[in-house]
């Protein structure tokens, strides 16, 4: 498909020198036992909710991990180790911490010489203890918690923006655009789902109210599962918010964002925080006219590159589907595993977290500057793009440089 | 605090109450007569609405009008169910009875995980969006429609109780199990109706409740443990009680929401939960069994 | 017990998960089977347990070793409060059952919503360095040996009460509550010995496991996993028996990785299985595998 031409800062590997560490690393390895002593393959494990409650989402994730691998290995592997492909070793955990636990640890009994996952937060926890205590390279997915990366863990890394990011980012990028359109917001109401999650996300707004200048007049989380928000959307109409911004799950952030629509609660608009539906084409198509105008700050692929919209096309074309967010996440995060493997020369799994740990990838699909990583494994660069939903398509409209439409802000239908 | 916050909480605590009378009412049935806490219940109705889902994708039904199909359906699923599985083991300890309902519900749920993923879907109809203001507080039609409903399946089982023979088996069942036999009804047979009735009346819920909410194989966590304190508070068995009891947890859940911080709405109807259990067991209306 | 160290990590990983669900089991066994007593929160008293030591651990620098014990000591007070209002107020079967399992979903919701416990955000245990004297090890085995050090005496404390005069004034309420009361037997004490006994245990297991997981949420330790997953070896193997749990949880855990494995290519289609596999085992083995055992041994003693 596309040519990379890759960063060559090594010199190319003798055959020799490749065969022995080939041979130290299966015995590493351990059980069972990788007897191909010529590793014309490197095991990279996943670990993914993929059969429980997160299934379908986890399952995108997977989409866009398989069709990075087979671009991989389909121009020519991983070339400073001989061509090497890449083989995906699969670990369902069923969002369990337990099985996440257990998962891990088979998966690099197997050989695996990173790990990629695991999508939620709570099963991340005990994974990198795992990772960290096997020395194995562990790419975070999807997770957001901040606290991931603390605690001086050497081999725990995230590409895309943490929590914190997520939510300061985000909300700049609408204050941003509410300067450009002179649309003052000075107060902002929250809601998000109880989890640590929607918790994450509420800390942060709450956290960053003083130094972005707003005042956060309510901050309302709310169980997931709950049938009915009326009560709660009332509250925040009633604390005359210019800005509601929702980081929540599917069912919920649909119910809320139609009785905040029937409530004409009264606000520039409605902004998703890492929201699970409101860029999600699935929920886009099912609901064109409520989701009209919507605003999500969350991972997107870049819309400039030429790349990005290659890869986009390709996702299309295998799934039948339209490449979701973490579609994204998961195609590019193996390219940084890619990159990182051409540099390390080796699947030697130290040599691998050194290569990660010295990234910088310019090309990339994502909406920010090159992936580096900082000291704790979190990627400075990252940034969620601001996407708008406009005629029944999720467009990033901010930041400037990378957005390929002009918001609709304030959005008139909100506004009562 | 505003009058007109207040205004829409026990407006929308109303709503609520009949939505969650509506699902509780088909639980409370079974309980009074099979004496067994039925953990399948909300995993029934999601069974029903996926029904509900499919009748309206696939051939056009209208929602409400689908239950003339899927009720039906579901008395005879329940019935299937009851003789099947626990009608055999109706003389063994309540606790493993528990523990049945529960392993079908875990059968259901991931039944629909495996034939549908867990992806959500919805029912669009017309007058989905429909909407009104009574002041301050809004109105969902649905929603509205959907309490309606619980008022006319209350009234409803209670005539048929009253007025038909199989309600009066019903009664003399819940009422009096051995004098029942004694009298010449055909036990097994009623029991297995109650059952059926029951799903019945779940599957009427479900379609009632999917043109305002989603439908996915977890659908039921948002309603069941709300039912389970309804029938509680109702009086098991008692199904006007249920209906009843639903409005009054409705009520209580919403202006736990308008008036307390957090998330600790959740919590109220708990507390009430509780106090119920330890001070009136048999629901504040009386049920159909004491302790 | 020797083989532990020559396995592969993920299989000490299940072994140690099949003990430490065997460890809950006979906990709970303690009030829901041999007490009769049916519980569906004891996820109240294990994550009782998990907070307590966690807290004091981050908060005062205090080992777990200790912190376990107070943990243990407070999920036994509230343990008693529970069962003191409980069985005071006559709750008995699938009332009691609902009961436990509101103030299970209560302490989750509470936690949910207290930022000074970490609200859903959890509380991360430091484990990046070993400290044996902090409960922390490096390597798995450790924790294999101490799960299996916690089984040990709970099974000889089970085993203890069920031949003490305790044991026989628990089967006598277990059958009948009101014909034992009649008997002299002080019903209420009783039960609460045994509630007692029980969320002291569960607590400590929810020490284990913030050790063991190195983090802790409102879900996960309050949650209705830890409640079901409690109650089901006993129920599978025997409830009011000394072994039923451990039974039971070496057979279904692996029976449930087994599922999980087999099935994965269909989401759920494992825990489809799990959810008949618990009807027909509830169906044909009311007593459990340990039931099953003594029937025919019965049997076979007959002819």
């Amino acid at each position: 498909m596309s040519e990379h031409t890759q960063d060559r800062t090594s010199a190319p590997v003798s055959r020799r020198a490749f065969l022995t560490a080939a041979g130290a690393t299966a015995a590493v390895a351990g059980f069972p036992a990788v007897l191909r002593a010529q590793a014309r393959e490197v095991k990279v494990g996943y670990l993914l909710p993929v059969t429980g409650p997160l299934a379908f989402e986890a399952g995108l994730a997977l989409n866009g991990l398989t069709l990075a691998a087979e671009e991989i290995n389909g121009s020519g592997g991983v070339k400073s180790l001989g061509g090497a492909k890449i083989t995906l070793l699969p670990g369902d955990t069923q969002n369990k911490v337990e099985l996440g636990n257990s998962e891990a640890s088979r998966l690099i009994d197997q050989g695996a010489v990173t790990v990629i996952g695991t999508f939620s937060s709570l099963v991340a926890f005990s994974v990198r203890q795992v990772t960290e205590k096997n020395r194995t390279p562990f790419l975070l997915l999807a997770c957001v918690a901040d606290n991931l990366t603390e605690g001086g863990l050497k081999y725990t890394f995230r590409m895309q923006p943490n929590g914190k990011a997520m939510a300061t980012l985000t909300v700049s990028n609408m204050f941003e655009m509410a300067k450009n359109a002179n649309v003052p917001i000075k107060r902002v109401a929250m809601m998000h789902e109880d989890g640590n999650f929607g918790t994450t996300m509420g800390n942060h707004v709450e956290a960053f109210s003083k130094t972005m200048g707003y005042e956060l007049v309510q901050r309302i989380p709310y169980n997931l599962r709950s049938p009915d928000l009326t009560s709660e959307l009332s509250k925040v109409k009633a604390s005359r918010p210019d800005l509601l911004i929702i980081s929540g799950y599917y069912g919920d952030s649909k119910i809320i964002a139609e009785t905040a629509a029937k409530l004409r609660i009264g606000v520039s608009a409605l902004v998703g925080l890492a929201n699970a539906a409101y860029s999600n084409p699935k929920f886009i198509a099912e609901n064109r006219e409520l989701t009209e105008h919507l605003f999500d700050g969350n991972y997107w692929y870049n819309p400039q590159s030429a790349r990005a919209r290659a890869v986009f096309e390709a996702y299309q074309k295998k799934f039948g589907s339209t490449m979701s967010n973490h579609g994204v996440q998961g195609y590019q995060v193996m390219f940084v595993l890619k990159d990182s493997l051409e540099r390390a020369a080796s699947t030697d799994r130290d040599k691998i977290r050194d290569a990660i740990a010295k990234t910088n990838l310019t090309d990339q699909i994502l909406t920010q500057d090159a992936i580096r990583f900082d000291d704790s494994g979190e990627g400075i660069n990252a940034t969620p793009a601001l996407i708008q939903v406009q005629n029944g398509k999720p467009v990033v409209v901010g930041p400037a440089r990378f957005a390929e439409a002009k918001p609709v802000f304030p959005v008139p239908k909100w506004k009562g | 605090m505003t009058w007109g916050l207040l205004l829409q909480a026990v407006v929308s605590g109303l709503l609520l109450g009949g939505v969650y009378g509506l699902v509780a009412s088909g639980l409370s049935l079974i309980f009074g007569v099979l004496r067994i806490i039925n953990f399948a219940h909300g995993a029934v109705m999601m069974l029903a609405m996926y029904a509900t889902y499919w009748l309206f994708v696939l051939a056009g039904v209208d929602p409400y009008l689908s239950v003339i199909v899927t009720a039906p359906l579901f008395f005879v699923l329940g019935v299937v169910i009851q003789k099947i599985v626990i009608e055999p083991n109706r003389a063994a300890a309540e606790h493993n009875q528990l523990l049945l309902t529960l392993g079908l519900a875990l059968f259901f749920e991931n039944l629909a995980l495996v034939l549908w993923q867990g992806d959500f879907r919805t029912v669009k109809v017309a007058y989905s969006g429909a909407s009104f203001m009574l002041g301050d507080a809004l109105v969902e039609v649905t929603r509205l429609v959907a309490s309606a409903g619980a008022v006319l399946m209350a009234v409803g089982l209670f005539a048929l109780l009253r007025l038909t023979d199989v309600g009066k088996a019903l009664r003399a069942l819940a009422e009096e199990p051995e004098g029942a036999a004694l009298v010449g009804i055909n036990v097994s047979r009623i029991r297995a109706a109650s059952f059926g009735l029951g799903s019945a009346c779940v599957a009427a819920a479900g379609a009632l409740i999917t043109p305002f909410f989603y439908v996915a194989p977890d659908v039921a966590e948002s309603f069941n443990i709300m039912a389970f304190v309804v029938v509680v508070l109702g009086g098991m068995g008692n199904f006007v009680g249920a209906l009843a009891g639903g409005f009054i947890v409705g009520l209580a859940e919403s202006l736990g929401a308008a008036f307390l911080p957090g998330s600790l709405k959740q919590l109220v109807v708990f507390v009430i939960f509780v106090l119920v259990l330890l001070l009136r067991p048999q629901g504040i209306f009386g049920g159909s069994r004491g302790r | 017990m020797a083989l532990p160290p020559l396995l592969p990590k993920y299989h000490l990983e299940v072994l140690i998960s099949v003990i430490f669900w065997a460890y809950l089991g006979i906990a709970w066994n303690l009030l829901g089977g041999y007490a009769g007593q049916f519980s569906f929160g004891h996820a109240a008293f294990f994550g009782i347990g998990a907070y307590t030591s966690t807290l004091l651990l981050l908060q005062a620098g205090l080992t777990p070793w200790i912190g376990m014990l107070l943990g243990g000591a407070l999920a036994a007070a509230f343990g008693l409060f529970e069962g003191y209002l409980s069985f005071r107020y006559g709750l008995k079967g699938p009332y009691f059952s609902l009961v436990t399992l509101a103030f299970a979903e209560m302490l989750r919701v509470v936690s949910v919503n207290t930022k000074a416990v970490g609200s859903s955000l959890g509380l991360v245990v430091p484990s990046a360095k070993a400290a044996p004297a902090m409960f922390m090890f490096a390597g798995k085995l450790p924790y294999y040996y101490i799960i299996l050090v916690m089984v040990g005496l709970a099974l000889a404390l089970t085993w203890k009460i069920g031949r003490s005069r305790l044991g026989f004034s628990l089967a006598a309420v277990r059958e009948n509550e009101d014909a034992a009361e009649t008997a002299g037997v002080d019903a209420l004490g009783t039960k609460l010995r045994a509630m007692a006994l029980s969320s002291f245990l569960t607590a400590l297991g929810g020490t284990f496991y913030a050790q063991y997981f190195a983090y802790i949420d409102p879900t996960i330790t309050f949650g209705p996993s830890v409640s079901i997953g409690a109650l089901l070896p006993a129920i599978v193997g025997g409830a009011g028996t000394v072994l039923g749990p451990v039974l039971g949880s070496f057979v279904l855990t692996p029976l449930s990785e087994l599922t999980r494995y087999a099935l994965r290519g269909r989401a759920g289609a494992d825990i489809m299985l799990y959810g008949a596999i618990l009807v027909l085992v509830i169906s044909f083995l009311p007593q459990g595998i340990v039931g099953l055992v003594r029937e025919r041994r019965v049997r076979a003693g007959r002819r």
